[in-house]
């Protein structure tokens, strides 16, 4: 399970200090690294992909995090990027507060069953966890991050 | 005897809201002392897949879906409260209160 986790997630998938202005701007410096990570085939596509989800309901699921997603045909590895923004932004969140945890997740449209798919969607159940998202809130470090996402 | 509730979870992409929906109906019903059992219909198909027997020996179901819900023949008969995801990730004590409005 760990070898999974670590070709699911490791210290590139993590953000510390996006610096991003706007839910738009902060989607799209997300894209950019999933593309040098090799992840997606194509920034444009995959940003378009998110925005066009984004569109039919939010995905700000309040205190303060995000989770944009896209099924994309510019995904070629699901994986998901991890970002703490300095400045909180707006993202017509559900409970109105502004974002600064986002958790964007690439899914190819070709990984049914992947066991990427099944740590996305461990992971989005985790969310609704008092104790783990104070946690991540609370985290400093990269490895903080790493480690609770594994756990 | 506690009070038993089934769901079922489904959301667009399937990739997020479903799961979400699924640990916050579990979470609320679980504080007020209720059964519980939830089917997931997300990019990962039918999980957790509620029995007819679960189904039948439910005191009411919750849909929390934004799409439509597969083999909803399984629930005829049976007193459903249908809500969207967004709803449950932000209320899950509100969508258990009002299922079991529905059954008082």
């Amino acid at each position: 399970m760990s070898e999974k986790l670590s070709s699911f997630i490791s210290e590139k998938n993590i953000v510390m200090d996006l610096d991003a202005h706007t839910q738009d701007e902060a989607i799209e410096q997300l894209s950019e690294i999933l593309k040098k990570n090799g992840n997606i085939s194509s920034t444009e596509g995959f940003y378009e992909d998110v925005l066009k989800r984004e569109s039919m309901t939010t995905t700000g699921i309040g205190k303060n995090i995000a989770i944009p997603h896209g099924k994309s045909e510019s995904v070629t590895d699901t994986t998901m990027m991890f970002a703490k923004n300095k400045t909180p932004l707006e993202w017509n969140s559900l409970d109105g507060s502004k974002v600064n945890i986002i958790f964007l997740m690439a899914v190819s449209p070709a990984t049914q069953g992947n066991e990427h798919l099944k740590m996305l969607a461990n992971l989005s159940g985790r969310l609704m966890d008092d104790d783990f998202v104070s946690a991540i809130k609370k985290a400093k470090t990269t490895e903080e991050i790493l480690n609770l996402i594994k756990e | 005897m506690a009070k038993k509730i089934v769901a079922v979870t489904a959301c667009i992409a399937g990739i997020a809201h479903t799961y979400m929906a699924a640990e916050n109906l579990k979470k609320y019903a679980k504080k007020e002392g209720y059964d519980i059992k939830v089917e997931t219909q997300g990019a990962m198909g039918l999980e957790n897949r509620l029995s007819q027997d679960d189904i039948d020996g439910a005191d009411v179901v919750i849909f929390a879906v934004d799409t439509t819900v597969q083999e909803s023949d399984r629930f005829d008969g049976k007193q459903i409260l249908k809500v969207g995801t967004s709803e449950v990730v932000k209320d899950g004590q509100a969508a258990i209160d009002k299922a079991m409005e529905l059954v008082k």
